[in-house]
């Protein structure tokens, strides 16, 4: 929202602080300043020229000009309508050649001055002097006004800067202009709900005209388009008062009335802008007797506009009912004004001030214009004021600081609520309507008022007085952190994806896109799906990473989101890990991400897997178990999706975590010394180590301390197709020291045990 | 025989310091002091013949021959040895400036970093800190802190909606609700978080983003315990003293509700760039829980209130490390994330 300083000043006729410096003041008190710009630079240093000769020079027009003082100038112009004898303005742009021509400042355009969009031509000039000086206009933020309709118009901005610099506001309305006097024009209201009020006023003998050059600036520096006297009053009532209005001409309104009405379902409406809307049930229109007019409260229809031809005019100031207005401006994808204000909630009260405003604008603007009967005003209930107790020691407790008394009355009164004291600490505050449709409800609120006109900076920080407690553990959250540490000190760096992935991508990871949640408003087509794996994410860190590495590792802790409806969704932490080489057999990164699974999970097991993923290299993929549980699987990526080898862990920390087993107590260190002897078993090259050490564990019985695989080997000392393991076996006993007997007993059952598998051994 | 014995010492010394080698010296000793056949032995063999004042006198020149030899060879071992040490530390001349084998440790993301020590912070002051979901209801998002359908802030976060009339939440604030339906009162909690807002992504916008949210509900918090939490808060962040303003802000959670800003860390408030030449830079919203909000979690704003916060982890990490462009945080591009190491 942007507001003029000059039209600031006029509301607050004592206010004598420069832009930059109120800037910064309603920052602090009241909502956000985006920055100051200046609107009419021009017309700083602007004269009234009369051009004395103009004589064509090519393109161009070299004219004598008497700018009132000195000798005439001469000075260069492109406009046609530049000619001996008018009457224009000229602005010191300092001296330089225009087209052959020693041409000393320039002849300005209503535009180039700021003072309308005419730019056809220099402005054709009436008066002696030039009353207009260049303004400041605030840019304020939005959002900082989403809880505020006043602020939608310079008066309710005017009121907050009296209140800030403690001078007297001006109100610009005087309510005794609305006519009485016999009905000028029939309303009936059929909602009340969404239309809790509907004023008109009419008039005739009407002429169409642009808008004198003030208003006309005034709408130009605000960025709103002057377009006639009629549509430009309506539009400088918005910008004052925050209350849009809208103006049909009378004769082109079939009947003679207005309804406020749902829409007919599929009725459609030619808006203002040119297009056409199919309305809804859900939807306010304004109808004359035949057909719907104008949009309730966001835009009017084209068909009843205000035209040159125009004279009669019937002028709308109604309030509307914000949810509504918002539904069908968010369903019509259509903001305008009129719907950005009225969704904030404006003040029902305001229909009529809007009124009497408008009626003393076309007093300025329209002389020759007559009012038409008295003021229609169509509203069932307004509501009651509103009054809140303050308690002004729970004010001072919320606050953390003592506000006296006279203070918070002060600062009350003049935001232009009511303040009575009721004693014992205690006031009553009535609420301004225009601050009571939704802003301000409660005693808290009024903390804010007071808090932000005392100033935050004036309250001290205080540590709060509080039980000193221990607050509750996450043990997910630790173990997460644990689990960052130990892949961060093993050479993983962490990497955060985002949580969408495409169709394509679902299909290439073999996801199921019925598990997951879809977006219906994504930001893009291939991020529509929210992630079901954390996989898909990790390949492309590594095809992003190889183009610049060699060899690399990387991690990712983030959650699969499964989709359950009617269910919340589940979503299950996962880390996801990945060892890059550009070079070698691939063996060493499956093996560094079992030593990583192993630090995190030590109870954990790679087991060979038949179902293998299109993306897994099939010989290379193992499924992870804690106990009869799968937990994750580790693979290496299948050769055709990546160059190079790239090993992947993928766990679900989730189950993991639960299935962690207890912390066992301590076991006593052996007594008695024990024995180890090594065995090796010649087994086929495809026989898995793990089910042989099962089986070794079995044969051994129980006089197994542990047995620890050694190594293997396939070459010249074993057969074609076979390798040899090797174990060493511990054997011992808490009661005594083994027998060689008894420890060659262990010894021969294995090898007899090992044997009866179909393997040799060595020993 | 005197004279032999006189000769074999000094031949034998001569030799022994001639000698270049430990095994040239093993001869010599097994050559002179050898208990079988050694030269020394031959001489005492023959003393048995002497008469016994010859023998006295004999032997006590004997060992004291013996004696020098020994002295001689001991010092010349350890000369030897001596200069074996010298060669051998020599030779094993290491070039320490070369790097390590192995791997090199990787870093944990800077959003990682940075949330874990507020995380800290928070818990020595007694705050837990809570998970929530990313996949949320309109009730936790929205109803439940204050924004009913149709509000116009609704607008201020451009939401991604989902199948089955879910969303991605648009703040971490759904926790603070959460948090309220779980934990008994007083409750003090901190809750950082993936959020999203349907946002086109460029340098300084991002879909993706990071936020930590926290609360403070007990009896009688003021503003005034807000900008202590925060103050000590940014101090501890920034690692320097922290000047923070409050200015209104809007926020329907919150009532009164506030924008935090930090005095420019770059300038120190006297107008940069960074801070747009105003001294200051918008940091945080954060506000008194408003009493809705307690009343949607059956709460009762006459006993309780409390202050919330909602800390935008992103722009700290960008804030903190000079980041320019927000897209390098979810690029995954190592060349970015190792130097956070």
């Amino acid at each position: 929202m942007k507001f003029s300083m000059q039209w600031i000043q006029e509301l607050v006729p004592g206010l004598d602080v420069p832009a930059a410096e109120l800037e910064q003041l309603i920052t602090v008190r009241t909502a956000e300043s985006e920055g100051v710009e200046r609107a009419g630079a021009l017309l700083e240093g602007a004269r009234v020229a009369r051009v004395l000769s103009a004589e064509p020079v090519g393109k161009l027009t070299r004219a004598l000009v008497d700018i009132g003082e000195g000798e005439p100038i001469t000075v260069a112009c492109g406009a046609p309508n530049c000619r001996a004898g008018m009457r224009t303005v000229w602005v010191p742009v300092g001296v330089k050649n225009v087209g052959g021509i020693e041409s000393n400042g320039m002849l300005a355009s209503a535009a180039e001055l700021g003072l309308g969009r005419e730019d056809e031509g220099i402005i054709e000039w009436s008066s002696d002097t030039i009353d207009f000086a260049p303004d400041s206009i605030l840019e304020i933020d939005n959002k900082s006004l989403t809880h505020r309709p006043d602020l939608w118009g310079h008066l309710g901005m005017a009121r907050e800067v009296a209140a800030i610099t403690r001078e007297n506001l001006k109100d610009p309305v005087d309510l005794a202009l609305l006519p009485k006097g016999s009905d000028s024009f029939n309303v009936r209201v059929d909602d009340y709900v969404l239309c809790p009020r509907f004023s008109v006023v009419t008039f005739e003998d009407v002429r169409i005209a642009p808008s004198p050059l003030w208003l006309q600036y005034r709408l130009e520096s605000l960025g709103l388009n002057p377009i006639n006297n009629v549509v430009d009053i309506t539009n400088f009532v918005m910008t004052e008062l925050a209350q849009p209005m809208h103006a049909f001409d009378r004769d082109k309104l079939r009947g003679d009335r207005l309804i406020v009405r749902p829409a007919f379902e599929g009725e459609g409406l030619l808006a203002l802008n040119g297009e056409e809307y199919v309305l809804s049930a859900a939807d306010g229109v304004v109808a004359d007797g035949e057909r719907a007019v104008s949009l309730a409260g966001i835009i009017g229809g084209k068909g009843t506009s205000i035209t040159e031809e125009t004279t009669n005019i019937v002028f709308e100031s109604a309030n509307w009912n914000a949810s509504q207005i918002r539904k069908t401006s968010a369903r019509l994808k259509l903001r305008t004004d009129a719907s950005m204000r009225f969704e904030k909630a404006q003040d029902p009260a305001n229909t009529v001030r809007a009124l009497a405003r408008a009626i003393a604008l076309m007093r300025v603007v329209c002389p020759e214009a007559r009012i038409g009967g008295r003021l229609t005003d169509d509203y069932r209930a307004l509501p009651e004021p509103q009054t809140i107790p303050l308690k002004l020691d729970v004010l001072d407790r919320k606050l953390g600081r003592i506000v006296p008394p006279d203070e918070v009355r002060e600062i009350l009164e003049r935001l232009a609520f009511k303040v009575r004291d009721a004693g014992l600490h205690l006031f009553e505050v009535t609420v301004p309507t225009w601050r009571a449709t939704k802003d301000i409800a409660e005693p808290d609120d009024l903390v804010e008022e007071v808090g932000r006109m005392i100033g935050y900076d004036t309250i001290p920080p205080e540590p709060p007085r509080v039980a000193c407690t221990v607050p509750p553990d996450d043990p997910k959250r630790v173990w997460y952190r644990e689990i960052r540490a130990l892949a961060a000190a093993r050479g993983y760096t962490e990497v955060y994806n985002y949580s969408f992935l495409s169709d394509e991508q679902f299909q290439r990871f073999a996801l199921s896109p019925d598990d997951a949640l879809r977006v219906l408003n994504p930001i893009a087509s291939d991020q529509n799906l929210l992630r079901t794996s954390l996989i898909p994410g990790i390949f492309a860190n590594l095809e992003l990473n190889r183009k610049h590495f060699d060899a690399f590792r990387l991690f990712e802790i983030g959650r699969e989101i499964h989709n359950l409806t009617p269910a919340m969704p589940r979503e299950i932490p996962h880390l996801a890990a990945a060892v890059y080489a550009a070079d070698g057999d691939g063996r060493s990164g499956l093996f560094e991400l079992k030593l990583l699974l192993l630090a995190i999970a030590a109870e954990a097991r790679v087991e060979p897997t038949a179902e293998v993923l299109p993306y897994e290299h099939p010989a290379r993929t193992a499924t992870i178990y804690i106990g009869d549980s799968v937990v994750g699987r580790l693979f290496e990526a299948h050769p055709s999706m990546i160059e190079g080898r790239a090993a992947i862990l993928n766990l679900d920390l989730e189950r993991t975590l639960d299935l962690r087993p207890q912390q066992q107590p301590f076991q006593p260190i052996p007594k008695f010394p024990s024995s180890a002897f090594d065995i090796s078993v010649i087994a086929p090259l495809r026989e898995y180590s793990a089910a042989l050490e099962t089986r070794i564990r079995e044969f051994a019985g129980s006089l197994l301390e542990r047995i620890e695989f050694l190594r293997e080997y396939s070459g010249p000392q074993v057969s074609e197709g076979m390798r040899s393991m090797t174990y060493r076996i511990t054997v011992g006993s808490p009661e005594r020291t083994l027998s060689s007997d008894e420890i060659n007993a262990v010894r021969d059952r294995i090898i007899e045990g090992v044997r009866g598998l179909g393997h040799e051994t060595r020993t | 025989m005197e004279e032999n014995l006189a000769e074999l010492e000094r031949d034998s010394v001569s030799a022994i310091a001639a000698a270049t080698s430990p095994d040239e010296l093993e001869a010599i000793r097994v050559r002179v002091l050898g208990r079988k056949g050694g030269a020394l032995a031959e001489i005492s063999k023959g003393m048995g013949k002497l008469a016994p004042e010859d023998r006295a006198r004999l032997g006590k020149l004997l060992n004291q021959a013996k004696a020098a030899i020994e002295s001689a060879l001991e010092s010349r071992t350890a000369e030897f040895e001596s200069a074996a040490l010298t060669a051998r530390l020599d030779a094993e001349w290491l070039d320490l400036t070369l790097p390590p084998a192995g791997v090199k440790p990787g870093a944990l993301h800077p959003l990682t970093q940075i949330q874990q020590e507020i995380e800290d912070l928070f818990r020595s002051m007694g705050f837990a800190v809570l998970d929530g979901p990313e996949v949320e209801d309109e009730f936790h998002n929205f109803d439940a802190l204050n924004i009913p359908p149709d509000h116009p802030a609704r607008d201020m976060q451009d939401t991604f909606w989902l199948t089955g009339g879910w969303l991605l939440r648009t703040h971490t604030s759904p926790v603070q609700v959460r948090g309220m339906e779980r934990y008994p009162l007083p409750l003090r909690m901190i809750a950082p978080g993936r959020v999203f807002r349907n946002e086109s992504v460029d340098a300084s916008h991002e879909h993706t983003f990071y936020q930590l949210e926290g609360m403070m509900i007990d009896r009688d918090v003021s503003v005034g315990n807000l900008i202590y939490f925060m103050q000590t808060l940014l101090t501890e962040v920034f690692h320097q003293p922290a000047t923070v303003r409050l200015r209104p802000g809007f926020f329907p959670f919150v009532e009164p509700g506030f924008e935090l800003d930090i005095r420019c860390l770059i300038c120190g408030g006297s107008g940069c760039a960074v801070c747009k030449h105003s001294g200051w830079v918008e940091l945080l919203p954060c506000g008194l829980v408003n009493p809705n909000v307690l009343r949607m979690s059956n709460i009762d704003p006459d006993k309780w209130n409390g202050f919330a916060f909602g800390l935008g982890l992103t722009r700290l990490v960008m804030m903190r490390y000079a980041i320019n462009d927000i897209r390098l945080l979810q690029s995954g591009d190592l060349r970015f994330l190792n130097q956070f190491s």
